[in-house]
């Protein structure tokens, strides 16, 4: 499975290099589509709050196509990282032929085990090191994670349907409870996909290092988990697990009868379901940063590469 | 013709290093994450003291305490995500100015004129959309603190419905916060591409 889910992420045979890409093009459209959405809903909250009975119904199928278009574009931002990796294994191939040509001939140094560079410690091997265990699961998730996640946030805005439904006889709480903890799951889940394709952005960057390297000849310089990466992780499955289990509190909300009690769970609720996404975004920014990292370290090695040969 | 007229660039001596937005990009990435990651726990303490405030409400001062702390809630939680969603445009920002700055110099190393994208429309789509969502949603958290000083002067009514137009207005700005991210990701695919071409044309 990771392997059909992997090809998604490299060049086919034939593909063009020059060739504007496909997935980001139509991550922009989607993205369009998730933004009209959340203004729709903005002119139906505006419209509703200057009304007198419609507040309610609207407040319950705004929510649900709010959290819609935050999905679509999230599901956008996927189909542009997955662009991203294809783009990133032409660039190896490119570097590799350049580098064959462009590096001064000289006697490769033995490989010396652990290295200090101004960009962290690395490993100095005679070959590419492999994947790490969670690139590999980064590999096998993202897509699972994106595809369940979309559809969660799909059945939740139907759940806001009948929420809405349900409104003007009061009897809308099972709903509301189970719309909101369905929608939320999903836009965990979305963000987890997210944070697995970096994760896969991250795992191409030491493999297409490493293969370039190693086609030169060269000891394999390779820079070791960073603590951004290490935090990255844990805000992740910090994250990814307060969104599991707000869905199983939302769910023993949904059978509190009494209106009082609901608004105290629904209080705490919706920050503690932010609460999750905001880890889960604080882990993004942190791979997005180790990204920039290894970019810097991998431009310093390719020019040491062409200059000094070794 | 070489293979780089696809693309608006511009030619000079030495690498360019950072422009402004990537400066900034790596200046401001770690206290935005740092305001992130305070903000969030401070809306989630005060949204429990707002839920046992509502679990044991017998009064009118009881429903205006929990009134107010709706705002207070909605005001820091949506500081949190002003502040992360920053943090990404920034790491974004971060990224693009380690293209710039390792490609520029990897073509001065060769000793080859040095080729620089220019800033591509994407770019600037993804800054103005940053800005806008960054707007929308601080003017809406300030408006949330309005009306939380408000609640015991104004009636109920017109602070809850303050409260449903600025959760239209933080959503769409987390909308145009997020359309922003996917245009700022879409300009790392066209560097690439750009870069590749031009690696291509090192080695010949």
């Amino acid at each position: 499975m990771t392997t059909r889910f992997d090809a998604l992420t490299r060049p086919k045979a034939g593909d063009d290099h020059q060739a504007p890409s496909k997935h980001r093009s139509i991550g922009f459209v989607l993205a369009f589509v998730g933004l009209m959405l959340a203004a729709v809903t903005l002119i139906a909250n505006i419209a509703a709050a200057n009304s007198d009975t419609e507040t309610g119904t609207t407040a319950a199928w705004s929510f649900g196509l709010t959290v819609l278009g935050f999905g679509t574009i999230k599901l956008a931002i996927g189909l542009v990282l997955v662009g991203i990796l294809v783009r990133l294994w032409f660039r190896v191939t490119a570097v590799k032929d350049a580098c064959a040509n462009l590096k001064p001939d000289a006697e490769a140094a033995a490989p010396r085990g652990t290295v200090q560079t101004e960009f962290g410690e690395c490993t100095e091997t005679a070959e590419a090191p492999g994947p790490l265990p969670i690139h590999r699961m980064a590999r096998t998730m993202w897509f699972p994670m994106l595809a369940m996640g979309y559809m969660l946030v799909f059945v939740g805005f139907v759940l806001s349907l009948v929420w809405s439904g349900k409104v003007e006889d009061g009897t809308q709480q099972a709903a509301q409870a189970w719309t909101q903890g369905v929608q939320f799951l999903g836009e965990g889940m979305l963000l987890a996909g997210v944070s697995f394709l970096l994760g896969s952005i991250l795992a191409a960057l030491r493999e297409g290092g490493g293969e370039l390297q190693q086609s030169l000849g060269l000891a394999v310089r390779t820079l070791k988990m960073p603590k951004t990466a290490k935090l990255f992780v844990g805000f992740m499955v910090a994250g990814l697990m307060v969104s599991m289990v707000q869905f199983v509190l939302y769910i023993a909300a949904a059978s509190i009868t009494n209106p009082q009690s609901f608004a105290a769970w629904s209080a705490w609720l919706g920050p503690f379901r932010e609460f999750g996404l905001g880890l889960l975004l604080a882990g993004i920014v942190l791979a997005l940063v180790t990204i920039g990292n290894v970019l810097a370290f991998q431009f310093s090695r390719v020019r040491e590469i062409i200059t000094t040969g070794k | 013709m070489t293979t780089t007229t696809k693309f608006d660039y511009e030619v000079t001596d030495r690498g360019p290093g950072y422009n402004k937005p990537q400066t900034m990009g790596n200046r401001l990435w770690a206290p935005m994450f740092a305001m992130a990651i305070m903000a969030f726990p401070v809306a989630l303490v005060l949204s429990w003291v707002r839920a046992s405030t509502i679990a044991d409400a017998t009064g009118p001062a009881d429903i205006e305490d929990a009134a107010r702390l709706g705002h207070l809630v909605a005001a820091f939680g949506f500081i949190g995500f002003l502040a992360v969603f920053a943090a990404i445009s920034f790491a974004i920002a971060r990224i693009l100015g380690r293209f710039r700055k390792g490609g520029g110099e990897i073509q001065e190393s060769v000793g080859n004129e040095v080729h620089t994208l220019k800033m591509p429309v994407t770019a600037k789509i993804f800054m103005l959309f940053m800005m806008m969502g960054m707007m929308t949603i601080g003017v809406s958290v300030v408006l949330h603190f309005v009306a939380a000083g408000a609640v015991g002067t104004w009636e109920l009514e017109s602070v809850a419905r303050w409260g449903e137009v600025l959760e239209g207005f933080r959503r769409f700005g987390v909308a145009m916060y997020l359309f922003g991210i996917a245009f700022g990701l879409g300009t790392i695919t066209t560097v690439l591409r750009f870069q590749t071409i031009r690696v291509g044309q090192l080695a010949r």
